[in-house]
């Protein structure tokens, strides 16, 4: 009872501290570090997977995160905790949307949130740098030159997620170990 | 009826059918699922206006939580009350839900197996390169001036101090709506309103 109370908050707070897609990568890395729910490398899986599966990343990890730590009806608490927000304070404001349609103070406060979002993501991935080591804490050179590759298709070649994801796999299993 | 059978359906079932349809479908989250939204409810069905759908999601983005899942709630809200509200944040999750679980049962049978930790090494490879592409995709809308270059690396240097992503992630908000009310007020008045110290993050 006690972790579906924790998956439930912890996943509540999730829902509060993202602002669209990925921002939710470094909560969801420190949270579930901190719990013991996941290690490093199974939030990397995590994100992997969501990324190649249909719906939101949230709900993806909530159930992933849910299930590992409490079967079905842990990801059931953790699920209903990241839509808390939702289903509150967004339904206030469809209610109130008429007063809310373009006030200046909603756009200034995302102002300051949109640079913390890449600033808090691009230290993440520098939490997740002992995913290019080996067991023994080695440089693995497989994982960097994949990791390498991975970039140059993303960012200069537009490939699409799940098609670098496969073929990163295939890489893996030639130069993974 | 000549109609019987083409469009019976109550307008909550027929909605939250179609948030199954777009959660079950829609891959890459964000903006296609918003593209889905405008084809079912307002070019096929003209539930709502262009503008109105549009003003929805401008807000359902600014506020905290699954950005996707805030838009589902408000334009619930909007063509069937509360209840209907629930019912398309539920219908979206629920797609995703399932087939997570399922994944989640096959990757802890398997992920022990020496082929497959192979593999992983090179899936887990990619999360980094994925989040790098996403910052270099909103740089420049998250990034628009000096401030918000202050802000991120102040955001970043805090979160490798170790400070928890909900204060940093707060404070940054304030600090603009700080920055920005500031600005706005001298414009206002005559005068310039350019210099400004760097943000205190």
């Amino acid at each position: 009872m006690k972790t579906l109370l924790d998956l439930y908050l912890v996943f509540f707070k999730i829902g509060v501290c993202s602002f669209g897609g990925l921002s939710m990568i470094p909560v969801i890395n420190e949270e579930m570090v901190r719990h013991g729910w996941m290690t490093l490398e199974e939030v990397a899986d995590i994100i992997a997977f969501a990324e190649m599966t249909p719906g939101p990343l949230g709900i993806n990890a909530a159930t992933f995160a849910g299930m590992r730590a409490a079967g079905i009806s842990g990801a059931v608490a953790a699920n209903l905790g990241v839509m808390s927000l939702a289903l509150t304070l967004c339904l206030a404001a469809a209610i109130f949307l008429a007063r809310l349609r373009g006030n200046p103070y909603l756009e200034r406060f995302t102002y300051g949130i949109r640079p913390v979002c890449i600033g808090v993501m691009l230290a993440t991935c520098i939490t997740m740098l002992p995913n290019y080591q080996n067991a023994a804490g080695a440089v693995a050179p497989g994982a960097v030159l994949i990791g390498a590759a991975a970039l140059f298709l993303l960012v200069k070649r537009k490939w699409s997620i799940p098609k670098v994801m496969l073929v990163a796999a295939a890489l893996g299993l030639v130069l993974g170990g | 009826m000549v109609e019987e059978g083409k469009r019976t359906l109550p307008k909550w079932a027929d909605m939250s059918l179609v948030m199954l349809k777009i959660g079950l479908f829609t891959f890459g989250g964000g903006w296609s699922i918003v593209a889905q939204m405008q084809k079912e409810f307002v070019e096929k069905r003209g539930w709502l206006g262009e503008e109105e759908l549009l003003d929805i999601v401008a807000i359902g983005r600014s506020f905290p939580g699954i950005m996707v899942v805030n838009t589902a709630v408000m334009l619930g809200y909007r063509i069937g009350g509360v209840g209907c509200a629930f019912l398309c944040a539920f219908g979206m999750a629920f797609p995703a839900f399932v087939v997570m679980a399922a994944v989640t049962t096959c990757y802890t049978a398997v992920r022990d197996n020496p082929w497959v930790a192979r593999a992983m090494v090179g899936v887990r490879a990619v999360v980094v390169p994925i989040i790098l592409s996403a910052c270099l995709g909103m740089r420049k809308s998250a990034v628009r001036d000096r401030v918000g270059l202050g802000i991120a690396v102040l955001a970043f240097l805090g979160l490798l101090a170790g400070i928890s992503n909900l204060y940093i992630i707060f404070l940054g908000g304030f600090v603009g709506l700080a920055v920005q009310t500031l600005l706005a007020s001298r414009q206002a008045q005559p005068g310039q309103g350019e210099e400004k110290g760097g943000g205190e993050g």
